[in-house]
């Protein structure tokens, strides 16, 4: 987590972010945990507060809690997304029934979390919102000391550029945008099948395999685990 | 001696009527019997008796002053054709016997008193020496001679043709009674049967009444006024126990509701704190208190409402997409897991969030019980089954009829869970129309199996 820098957009601006949350213990420890990662955070508390926010300042983010004093989050979701807001969501519930969690979903939202979570997820679940294409994050991907330039698309372990072959650099792009989570082996042999027409069923597996070496020796603190039989996840710790 | 009837309403009907209509039969078939010898008691009375003014009316005076019986030819042939048959002897009112067939009678009727106008009945054992029994009367009738007595009989065997007359009747028309009986009894049994059938019904509704359907009611309608009062009373006890339950599950779902949001405080909270050993034990307890909330959760879920088993989910998806979800914390537990499964989709019918549930449940549970660095494995086959394989100690053999319980917890388990996952797991199967075992893997550890009837 040390290893973790500001996060800014290529302006060097810093990235600001809403909470919508009426619990003040949950908003306060969603301020101290995402403060400590270079956020500029507001806390609301209910719907109004929110509409008023969301009018006054350019948010890159909103983490929205759906069970607010006056009235259901998602129906303050519907209403931006009615609007032609873009803005990525996350909803951060209590709720959990699945049926909430598809209207969730089918609200506008782009993630969603049930309490209690930890707050590293909820921390890598906005980051992976603003990593999407078009999304504030779109430019430095960091995991570990392993920092991956989108634009230039050069890959840094610490001070030095590890120079990788195409097909490794789109793998370790896609690792690194779902940092933590599991990409299933199908995905990204669609995402490869572009560039790589002839691409055999063993191949994803070699890839992997150079990528993991090559990390290793060059001291990255990132490691590439197989879930075997569903795909590859890329975590922080190890070398 | 106490004997026990049937239980049944109806089987107690039936006998009761049953012993009824017996008792009833042979009432009607005694009396019958005993109007039928009373009648021709009656009959042979009256032939005897009218044989006896018969017989007056052939009395004549003679010239001489003597009194004589005079019987037309005809008569006195029919009386001389049967001799011991029919016998009679009559006494003028001075003592004299006047006529007797035969003789013996006479000398015996000698003795005897007069009788008066209205019948006298006697039973004469035999005639000098003779077996022949007699029934007959005696009375005294008005003649051209004056006041005669004239004793009739006819040997017992002479009513023979009231007695054949008598057993016709009993075996050929007595016979019936029983059947007739049998018949009436049937259409009673039928109508028991018939009158009863509202109240099976309900008794099948109420057989179907459990935890998960307390909305049933028994129909109230078409029922005797004699039963209505207790359907009545039963289902009012049934909205009671409905509304108790309703507000038991709507507590538990409140209270692990209300749970989360604390929780989720701590949970953050002790992740702003420097990390120490304490501190890893604390998150250890507070991840134990936060799975047991989301199994309450789930258990008032599935006590709540009924599943919705009727789509067609890919089991081979679901097991790759909640290996997917559950690898990170399995990693950072210092395990692993695996899929395998076919290429092509395992299609089952039922809910595919609750199918994710139940593995989910299997997964953490193979996962706590694998030893470090251990693997468990998912996989699936085209036989509609899911497996969870760990490298664990296994599942003792006296154990396995018992780990689906709700808060069953085994001896030497770790004291991780409360003991509702696997009961979760198994309400889930049991929704579906499947089932959950588990046996010993080939390489030691424990083998736990979903079995989905197959989609049709």
């Amino acid at each position: 987590m040390l290893h973790w820098g500001q996060e800014a957009d290529c302006d060097g601006q810093t990235m600001r972010l809403l909470i919508v949350e009426d619990e003040a213990r949950i908003a306060e420890i969603l301020r101290s945990a995402l403060g400590r990662e270079g956020f500029a955070l507001d806390a609301v508390g209910d719907c109004a507060d929110a509409r008023a926010a969301l009018a006054a300042n350019p948010y890159d983010a909103v983490i929205l809690d759906l069970g607010l004093p006056d009235g259901d989050g998602l129906r303050l979701l519907r209403e931006v997304r009615a609007q032609g807001n873009p803005l990525p969501v996350l909803v951060v519930t209590a709720r959990d029934a699945v049926e909430h969690r598809v209207a969730g979903l089918d609200g506008g939202a782009d993630d969603y979390l049930v309490k209690p979570f930890a707050t590293s997820e909820v921390v890598a679940r906005v980051k992976a919102l603003l990593r999407r294409p078009g999304g504030a994050l779109g430019t430095i991907l960091r995991s570990g000391n392993v920092a991956f330039d989108t634009i230039g698309r050069d890959v840094r372990v610490g001070d030095e550029i590890l120079i990788l072959p195409r097909r490794e650099t789109a793998i370790l792009e896609h690792l690194m945008r779902r940092a933590g989570r599991v990409i299933p082996k199908a995905l990204l042999e669609d995402k490869l099948y572009g560039i790589d027409d002839e691409l055999g069923s063993n191949a994803i597996p070699v890839h992997i395999h150079h990528l993991r070496r090559k990390l290793g020796d060059h001291g990255a603190t990132v490691e590439i685990h197989t879930v075997r039989g569903v795909g590859y996840l890329l975590v922080e710790g190890g070398a | 001696m106490i004997l026990r009837g049937p239980r049944s309403l109806q089987g107690r009907l039936v006998v009761r009527l049953a012993a009824l209509f017996i008792a009833g039969m042979v009432a009607i078939a005694a009396f019958l019997v005993w109007r039928a010898y009373d009648t021709a008691d009656s009959l042979a009375e009256r032939e005897l008796s009218l044989r006896a003014a018969d017989l007056a009316r052939y009395v004549v005076r003679g010239a001489d002053g003597t009194v004589r019986l005079e019987l037309p030819v005809p008569l006195q042939k029919a009386y001389e054709a049967n001799p011991d048959q029919d016998i009679f002897a009559l006494r003028s009112s001075d003592g004299r016997v006047i006529a007797a067939q035969p003789a013996a009678f006479g000398a015996l009727i000698e003795r005897w008193s007069a009788p008066s106008d209205d019948p006298a009945y006697f039973h004469l054992p035999g005639i000098s020496g003779g077996t022949q029994d007699y029934y007959g009367l005696g009375l005294t009738v008005d003649s051209a001679a004056g006041p005669v007595a004239v004793w009739v009989a006819r040997a017992s065997g002479g009513f023979a043709l009231i007695h054949s007359l008598l057993e016709e009747f009993i075996f050929d028309i007595a016979w019936v009674i029983p059947l007739f009986m049998l018949l009436c009894l049937a259409i009673a049994v039928l109508a028991i049967r018939n009158t009863l059938a509202p109240i099976r019904q309900v008794s099948e509704i109420a057989a179907s009444i459990g935890p998960g359907t307390t909305s049933v009611r028994l129909p109230e309608d078409n029922l005797p006024r004699e039963i209505a009062p207790l359907v009545t009373a039963v289902n009012r006890a049934l909205g009671r126990l409905e509304q108790g339950f309703a507000v038991q599950r709507q507590f538990t779902a409140n209270a692990a509701h209300e749970l989360r949001t604390p929780l989720a405080i701590i949970t953050g909270a002790l992740e702003t704190m420097p990390a120490t050993t304490e501190l890893a034990r604390l998150k250890g307890d507070v991840d134990r208190m936060n799975r047991l909330v989301e199994q309450l959760l789930s258990v008032a879920r599935l006590d709540a409402v009924a599943l919705d088993v009727s789509a067609n989910v890919d089991l081979a998806a679901i097991a790759r997409e909640t290996v997917a979800n559950l690898a990170p914390w399995a990693l950072g537990q210092g395990r692993t897991i695996a899929f395998s499964g076919p290429d092509g989709a395992v299609s089952v019918r039922g809910d595919g969030y609750a199918i994710a549930d139940a593995l989910r449940n299997l997964v953490e549970n193979a996962v706590v019980h694998s030893p470090p660095n251990g693997e468990v494995t998912v996989s699936t086959s085209a036989d509609g089954r899911l497996q969870v394989a760990d490298q664990g100690p296994g599942v003792p053999e006296e154990d396995r009829a018992h780990i689906f319980e709700r808060f069953w917890r085994g001896r030497r388990a770790p004291s991780h869970g409360a003991g509702l996952g696997l009961s979760i797991v198994a309400e889930i199967m049991k929704a579906h129309g499947g089932n959950v075992t588990v046996e010993s893997g080939s390489g030691g550890g424990a083998v736990f199996t979903l079995g989905f009837p197959r989609a049709g």
